[in-house]
């Protein structure tokens, strides 16, 4: 009996699952795959939503977030394909991997993925894949790290990143070129977790005369304990998030904003609903001046001893002096 | 979508399989899990790269799952460390292992690599839809290691794994060593789930250093959902309730995702309910076994 009942209720499990694949189809339905909630990639979910909306206002749109975990990734692909949602849309690199693997007759679009290639989305950013295209969150490292050497001209430049985001890895690598390539010593050091940020810090402050932080969401948890242990040492950063360097002690940031980045992706998205074929479209990068803010902190340059030179503090678009920012 | 579950389903059943092996027949918690699953998949990863042949790539992985589950035993069996946390210090290590074996890479996509999934489904094709194909294949793989573990478990050395999660001191009064035991027993476990991560990030497209968070729980809940469908101590109904678990595990998981709404349950509380499903199924459980003691 107990036997009966148990194998009653998987099989209703079962029916529930093949009921549901049978639903109605109204108006658009937009999947968005995020791999972790994050403020900055809960920016970009709300961009995403509001740049389909332009276009769009009656769209619907199927959030899911796969706290975290991989193996979830998979999941969340599968549940879109059994959706069938008009187009998929990545957030991160695995959830757009896992993405792209599943999904085979429908657009997925994906965004925050620094490195596409790298991460086997398309086989080159100059155009899209069949049925594949999205944003790249790809920061300007070159263009950061000579804007870092212009305030503050640099022998060591230090640079803490985690080895699990594979973004940050794809970061590191174009950094350590650039420091190879502009003859600056580059002193790098990794971390797994948020915890570990502050020891990592604290193990090369005394070696450098500048820390870079690119786009690592493990590194920017921690912000506050990097800036701590640097202005300890008087060292300046330089960072690729100006969100976060709003409310910390970061000399400079060079960055665009998520939200804007999930706007284009939304916006994109529509094009494709409307007609557009991923193959013709390249993948987008931030690169308008509109999408890019530059923050200089005046009082962290005046607390190390170093001017602002007039050029640089003309082009930026937010700047904190006495503790108040101007947003130009 | 659902032969999607029954896919998932059956490649967590072969790392359910393995964590039912320590658990349950070895009495020993290991949390190796959560490193050795990543490590099938990034051995998967780097060999279908190097262009080994998918067949040698699940053999290696398999393998180097097995290495970590004998440094677990090791450091369980000659430092006198309590299980937990030998199998703690050994997922710490896999960590920065895996980033080695990926060459110091966090990820490794197999999005455009000739992976066992895309033969079988070339070698299906207009036959059987690639969907179907990967669910038959990995019907029969999960059978052909269901069957090859039931046979282990009836060998004299499967019966005196079977005696030594019950009573140790029984095995030692045979002359058989326990610390040999735990060192197969758990080297073949995380063989197991190491076969499972190599599945994994072959039907996920990629292969991550994090593909571990959280898996061991999902084992383990999969093993007690198990438990609650079967009633039995037949060594063949044991391992295929494990498979019906995870199975089952993948669906529940895939509910909350679908109909979560309906009662403000998002995403974010998808954890929850997993640490909820394992308390309800050990309370049940719980619950049969005391009152069974009470009518005896």
């Amino acid at each position: 009996m107990k036997k009966l009942i148990s194998l009653i209720v998987a099989g209703l499990v079962m029916g529930l699952i093949a009921f549901s694949q049978a639903q109605a189809k109204e108006d658009v339905l937009i999947g968005i795959s995020k791999i972790v909630a994050h403020p900055a990639l809960d920016a970009l979910e709300q961009g995403v939503q509001d740049g389909v909306k332009e276009r769009f206002p009656q769209a619907r749109f199927d959030l899911q977030n796969a706290n975290g975990e991989m193996s979830t990734a998979a999941s969340i692909a599968q549940k879109f394909k059994a959706e069938n949602v008009d187009i998929a849309v990545g957030i991160a690199t695995p959830t757009a991997q896992a993405l792209v693997n599943t999904i085979k007759d429908r657009p997925v679009l994906f965004c925050a993925v620094t490195d596409p290639e790298g991460a086997g989305l398309v086989a080159s950013v100059e155009k899209g894949e069949k049925g594949v295209t999205g944003t790249s969150d790809m920061t300007p490292v070159k263009e950061q790290i000579l804007l870092l050497n212009r305030i503050k001209p640099l022998k060591k430049l230090g640079h803490v990143y985690s080895s699990s985001e594979a973004n940050a890895v794809a970061l590191a690598e174009i950094a350590r070129q650039v420091c190879k390539d502009l003859d600056i010593e580059f002193v790098e050091t990794t971390v797994t977790n948020s915890a570990e940020v502050k020891q990592a810090v604290q193990t090369i402050a005394s070696r450098v005369d500048g820390i870079y932080l690119s786009n690592d969401n493990t590194i920017f948890s921690a912000l506050s304990a990097v800036t701590q242990v640097a202005m300890r040492h008087n060292i300046p950063i330089m960072s690729a998030d100006p969100s976060s360097a709003e409310t910390n002690d970061v000399l400079a940031a060079w960055g665009f904003d998520y939200y804007k980045m999930g706007r284009v992706t939304g916006r994109l998205a529509a094009d494709i609903l409307e007609g557009a074929d991923p193959v013709d479209i390249p993948t987008v990068y931030m690169t308008e001046p509109g999408d890019v803010d530059l923050l200089i902190n005046l009082d962290v340059a005046q607390k190390l001893g170093l001017t602002i030179p007039k050029e640089i503090l003309d082009t930026a678009n937010k700047v904190i002096e006495n503790g108040q920012l101007t947003v130009r | 979508m659902i032969e999607g579950i029954f896919v998932e389903g059956l490649i967590y059943a072969i790392m359910a399989l393995g964590v039912f092996f320590t658990f349950r027949i070895l009495d020993f918690p290991d949390l190796t899990v959560d490193g050795s699953f990543p490590m099938g998949a990034v051995i998967m990863a780097t060999s279908l790269h190097a262009g080994v042949n998918p067949l040698s790539g699940l053999v290696l992985a398999f393998c180097g799952g097995v290495s970590a589950g004998f440094v677990t035993a090791a450091i369980h069996n000659k430092l006198k460390v309590p299980h937990l946390l030998a199998g703690i210090l050994t997922m710490t290590m896999l960590y920065s292992v895996n980033i080695r074996i990926l060459s110091n890479r966090a990820n490794l996509p197999l999005l455009r690599v000739d992976t066992i999934l895309t033969r079988v489904q070339s070698a299906c094709e207009g036959i059987l839809s690639p969907e179907i194909a990967s669910l038959i294949f990995f019907i029969l793989v999960v059978l052909g290691l269901k069957l090859a573990l039931d046979l282990f478990f009836l060998t004299d050395l499967g019966l005196v794994f079977g005696a030594l999660g019950n009573n140790e001191q029984m095995v030692r009064v045979q002359g058989v060593n326990p610390a040999t035991l735990k060192l197969i027993g758990v080297g073949l476990s995380n063989g197991l789930v190491a076969l499972s991560g190599a599945f994994a990030a072959q039907y996920q497209g990629f292969a991550d250093v994090n593909l571990g968070q959280g898996i061991v729980v999902s084992g383990l809940a999969s093993v007690m959902l198990g438990e609650f469908l079967i009633k039995s101590n037949r060594i063949w109904a044991l391992t295929l309730r494990v498979v019906l678990g995870a199975i089952l595990f993948k669906a529940i998981m895939y509910l909350g995702r679908y109909y979560g709404y309906y009662i403000n349950m998002t995403p974010n509380d998808l954890k929850l309910i997993t640490g909820l499903l394992i308390i309800i199924s050990l309370a049940i459980s719980n619950y049969k076994r005391l009152r069974a003691k009470g009518n005896a």
